[in-house]
């Protein structure tokens, strides 16, 4: 599971973010991305110390001043979901690479891999047309790529 | 290529109005939003500094400073909220509510 996963799961769910100066803040998750920049919603601010607070209705954190957040339990449940649901797909992926070091040249990885892309650039049809190992990955190698 | 969708909130809404700026380093800054970037870059105009008690950086207190028109640099933005609906709590919120 990775971070960024479970915290795109969290959304809407409330939680906790405790910034790198001690502050914290409790709100709804209304968005995240990639550098966990973080908007919250009907948020909650708690001084250092602990003994001020603020309310406001929403906030913007950059995601490099975060310390680390709270989230709740039954947000891992939906997450593993959907690294399962993703599992599903990502294993074809791997194979791909597998099944062309198997079908070509055993004795030179690295240059399967070059090659590996041409046959990918050139269709799907090609690859999949190859061996029955291969169709396998290659039916959903445009699925792989698109999630990754 | 994503262009000014890169943002997990659209500084738009709060264009012209009141907002509050914390800063990596602790400076706190209230002001009215005018402009942005995709880097968080703000431009705020009339913008007032809340100084901190030299004593206790942590704390801001009720002296301030008129910065006017500045440009915040978008790497020292920690923190953007809305200043309209913000306010100090007199007592612990997290208390009363059961417990929980």
């Amino acid at each position: 599971m990775l971070p960024l996963s479970l915290l795109k799961t969290a959304q809407g769910h409330p939680m906790l973010v405790e910034l790198k100066n001690g502050e914290t803040y409790n709100g709804h998750l209304v968005n995240c991305d990639t550098w966990m920049n973080i908007h919250l919603r009907e948020v909650i601010c708690t001084s250092k110390d602990g003994d001020r607070f603020w309310r406001t209705p929403e906030c913007y954190i950059r995601g490099n001043t975060i310390k680390y957040l709270r989230v709740p339990d039954e947000v891992i449940d939906k997450v593993q979901e959907e690294t399962k649901s993703r599992a599903d797909r990502k294993p074809p992926g791997v194979g791909r690479g597998r099944g062309r070091g198997r079908e070509e040249i055993g004795g030179r990885p690295f240059k399967g891999i070059g090659r590996g892309q041409e046959d990918g650039s050139k269709g799907m049809g090609g690859s999949r047309g190859r061996g029955g190992s291969g169709s396998k990955g290659g039916g959903s190698r445009g699925g792989g790529r698109g999630r990754g | 290529m994503s262009g000014r969708k890169e943002t997990v909130l659209d500084l738009a809404k709060f264009v012209d109005k009141g907002v509050q700026v914390k800063l990596t380093g602790g400076r706190q800054v209230t002001g009215t939003l005018k402009g942005y970037d995709q880097l968080l870059n703000l431009v705020l105009d009339e913008a007032i500094e809340f100084l901190r008690d030299p004593d206790d950086p942590l704390k801001t207190t009720d002296q301030t400073r008129q910065l006017g028109l500045i440009v915040c640099r978008g790497t020292a933005v920690m923190l953007v909220s809305p200043t309209d609906g913000t306010d100090e709590l007199p007592t612990n919120p997290f208390i009363q509510p059961d417990g929980a």
